[in-house]
């Protein structure tokens, strides 16, 4: 059973295998994929939810010569997300590149990024997730630059060189650890590791490597125009997905392989980090002047929240109230998954049937596009945290936590972060009204409309309602509230 | 100011860089623990190989192998959607034309025999990949606008080659019971040359049209000069 952890991973690859040999039929080929993919990934999260942790060598050489793959509650938590919204992205873009020459560029890019992201979730091997984070950053760096454009070339192929920058850096804190350890298997090397300066020097670089390519503050400067700029479901892919898997990556490393040296001082570095991304990001998407570019800020800014979890983490004993912030931690990860995707797609949108993004020129709007413009204020809200959304419990898990451990100065930043978030989204729904008389139906181009409005409905529905099931796939007892 | 800037950073950096140096020592100082080398050694005759880098990139670890040629698959696509090849150079003299001739065949004999040899002494698909590709580049500088690749359906067939065929194998092996690219006993060797010799044409053809530097099929696309040739041989 655990053999089958290689099929997220494998469908995908041949799938975008398919697509680059047809390129006539990529869309057929791309979506069929798309269907698979997103079933092997589902079903492994069932087999995770029925029957606890996989794990599997391959090759029949067992560890440490093999190489592991393993999918625990928190492998399958992100595969499931990336899953469902991946899947969503893949029918939005079937109707979004239809007719078009970009169709036959972005299947195949797509699946193999789909296969690197799910690679990342499952891999239980240092060297084997440099491999998948190569293989991620350059197909989205080269689906960021799809339309061509010299903006969006110059954003992305700085992209690309800072992806490159990460993942070597990334690599460097790897060859330390083989050299110290002699394996690369995290569960192995988890039992030899010490708190040794050689380990110090390994966290603080592979850290800062997938910092940058997860974009926390200050290592978030290339993330704006390269999200802003390219095509709409690349960008929801890119915000949603792409950054999530480096900071899995931090979030496992931090919390598992590195637990005996990430000490509350650094954990309160990042956390400093993430307060900073947190209010220069919601700042600068309050100041934004188009549609995506809001959007983007606003990525740079969630992604704040999620390391101010990391100080309250270290400071608190393994218990219930620890497993609270872990799991509400996830919870953010996962919302903002599905709003910021849904947000994206809603936002491209827009773009094609204005002709541009500019948010003081959306008036009306909302009347020619109800459905849209309805995505776009639910995704907002579960961005802001507003009740029921998953990020609310996050937050308010996370406002707990900073009282409980006496750590009161997370609380300002998440308030002023949340006032702000609020003004950005109202000021794009405030511009998006005022076309009279109030004409025409809810949804006008179903194939797009449906896939950003389930996802910003996930985003505050799914996950904010039915927050238990993050708890118990992670093994935690109730969800708290 | 500009330049205390610079003086800084470069302070900075160069502290960084002590920092690194003193933990790589103190790495290297250590006593030297278990290492994957001796393990990887000691199982080698079981591999299907005898040359040690080939058994940990085509068995031990043939899935980051896999992956790896997915990099340089996606590498190539993203230079392909930048946009169509440049026309390419003008046609070389009697003296380069013929030395062409001799050297092109010879670097495609070279690469089967890097390629035969690699399962017992240094060589594989990656090195007489590169011999392959580096014929492609000989071909494209001396005036051949199509380098000597294929058309683009032909092109697109062969650049998934590789991978196409290790994910194949390694389907195929997880479909009938053995584990994704779990070589059964006494198979691997074959299973390994099949792997190796699809990859060599894949990685020869990629590299080939990564130097073309641009979308095939369009074949007559203007560069600079605005002259475009297709002369075939």
């Amino acid at each position: 059973m655990a053999d089958l952890l290689i099929l997220p991973v494998l469908v995908p690859l041949l799938g975008g295998l398919l697509a680059t040999a047809l390129p006539v039929r990529s869309a057929l080929v791309g979506t069929l994929a798309a269907l698979a993919t997103s079933l092997s990934g589902l079903g492994i999260t069932l087999l995770v939810w029925l029957h606890g942790d996989l794990g599997t060598v391959l090759g029949g050489w067992g560890v440490p010569l093999g190489i592991g793959l393993s999918a625990d509650g928190l492998s399958a938590a992100l595969l499931a997300m990336a899953s469902l919204v991946a899947l969503a992205i893949s029918i939005y873009a079937g109707s979004y590149f239809a007719g078009s020459a970009q169709a036959r560029h972005f299947w195949p890019l797509w699946l193999l990024l789909w296969s690197a992201l799910n690679g990342v979730f499952l891999a239980a091997d240092l060297f084997n997730l440099y491999v998948m984070l190569e293989l991620l950053g350059l197909s989205a760096a080269a689906l960021g630059a799809l339309t061509g454009k010299r903006e969006a070339i110059a954003a992305n192929l700085r992209y690309l060189l800072v992806g490159l920058l990460g993942s070597l850096t990334y690599l460097l804190g790897v060859a330390l650890l083989y050299t110290a350890y002699g394996t690369l298997d995290i569960g192995l090397l988890g039992e030899r590791l010490g708190p040794t300066p050689i380990a110090a020097t390994a966290l603080a670089l592979m850290v800062s490597g997938l910092a940058l390519k997860t974009a926390l503050f200050p290592l978030h400067f290339w993330l704006p125009p390269a999200h802003a700029n390219a095509p709409a479901p690349v960008s929801a892919a890119l915000s949603a997905l792409v950054v999530k898997a480096s900071f899995y990556l931090i979030l496992r490393l931090w919390t598992e392989l590195f637990a005996p040296i990430a000490d509350i001082g650094a954990a309160t570095l990042l956390g400093l980090l993430g307060a900073g991304a947190v209010l220069w990001g919601s700042w600068r998407a309050l100041r934004a002047q188009r549609l995506k570019l809001l959007a983007a800020y606003s990525t740079v800014a969630q992604i704040g929240y999620l390391f101010l979890f990391f100080p309250l983490l270290a400071s608190l004993p393994p218990g219930t109230a620890r497993d609270d912030l872990f799991a509400a931690c996830v919870l953010m990860a996962l919302t903002h998954g599905f709003a910021k995707a849904g947000f994206f797609l809603a936002a491209g949108l827009v773009q094609r049937k204005a002709g541009h993004d500019r948010i003081s020129e959306l008036g009306g709007v909302a009347q020619r596009m109800p459905a849209t413009t309805f995505s776009i204020a639910l995704a907002g809200s579960a961005l802001v945290g507003l009740p029921p959304s998953g990020s609310f419990i996050g937050k308010w898990v996370l406002m707990r936590g900073a009282f409980e451990t006496g750590q009161w100065w997370w609380l300002p930043v998440t308030v002023l972060g949340t006032l702000l978030a609020a003004a950005y989204v109202f000021r794009v729904l405030s511009r998006a009204f005022g076309l009279e008389p109030t004409p025409l139906q809810f949804v006008t181009n179903a194939r797009s409309e449906i896939p950003a409005l389930l996802l910003a409905f996930a985003s505050v529905a799914l996950l904010g309602l039915a927050a238990g099931p993050v708890w118990a796939i992670l093994g935690f007892g109730a969800a708290p509230a | 100011m500009k330049r205390d800037l610079a003086l800084l950073l470069g302070i900075l950096l160069a502290l960084l860089a002590a920092l690194l140096l003193w933990a790589l020592h103190a790495t290297l100082a250590l006593e030297p623990g278990p290492r994957l080398a001796e393990l990887a050694s000691a199982r080698l005759e079981e591999t299907g190989v005898s040359n040690p880098v080939t058994a940990v990139l085509l068995n031990y670890r043939a899935y980051d192998t896999l992956l790896e040629l997915a990099v340089l698959l996606a590498a190539l696509l993203g230079i392909w959607s930048l946009g169509p090849a440049p026309a390419g150079y003008q046609r070389s003299g009697p003296a380069l034309a013929a030395l062409v001739d001799w050297i092109v065949p010879l670097a495609i004999l070279a690469g089967g025999y890097l390629l035969w040899v690699g399962g017992h002494a240094p060589g594989g698909a990656f090195q007489a990949g590169a011999l392959l590709g580096a014929a492609g580049v000989i071909l494209r500088l001396s005036g051949e606008p199509s380098a000597g690749l294929p058309g683009e359906p032909a092109q697109r067939w062969l650049v998934v080659l590789g991978a196409g065929v290790f994910a194949v194998v390694g389907g195929g092996l997880l479909a009938s019971g053995f584990g994704f690219l779990t070589y059964p006993p006494g198979q691997a060797k074959w299973l390994i040359l099949l792997i190796e010799s699809a990859a060599t044409v894949a990685i020869g053809v990629t590299l080939t049209a990564a130097y073309v530097g641009g979308r095939p099929g369009s074949g007559t696309a203007h560069n600079g000069t605005g002259q475009s040739r297709t002369v075939q041989r």
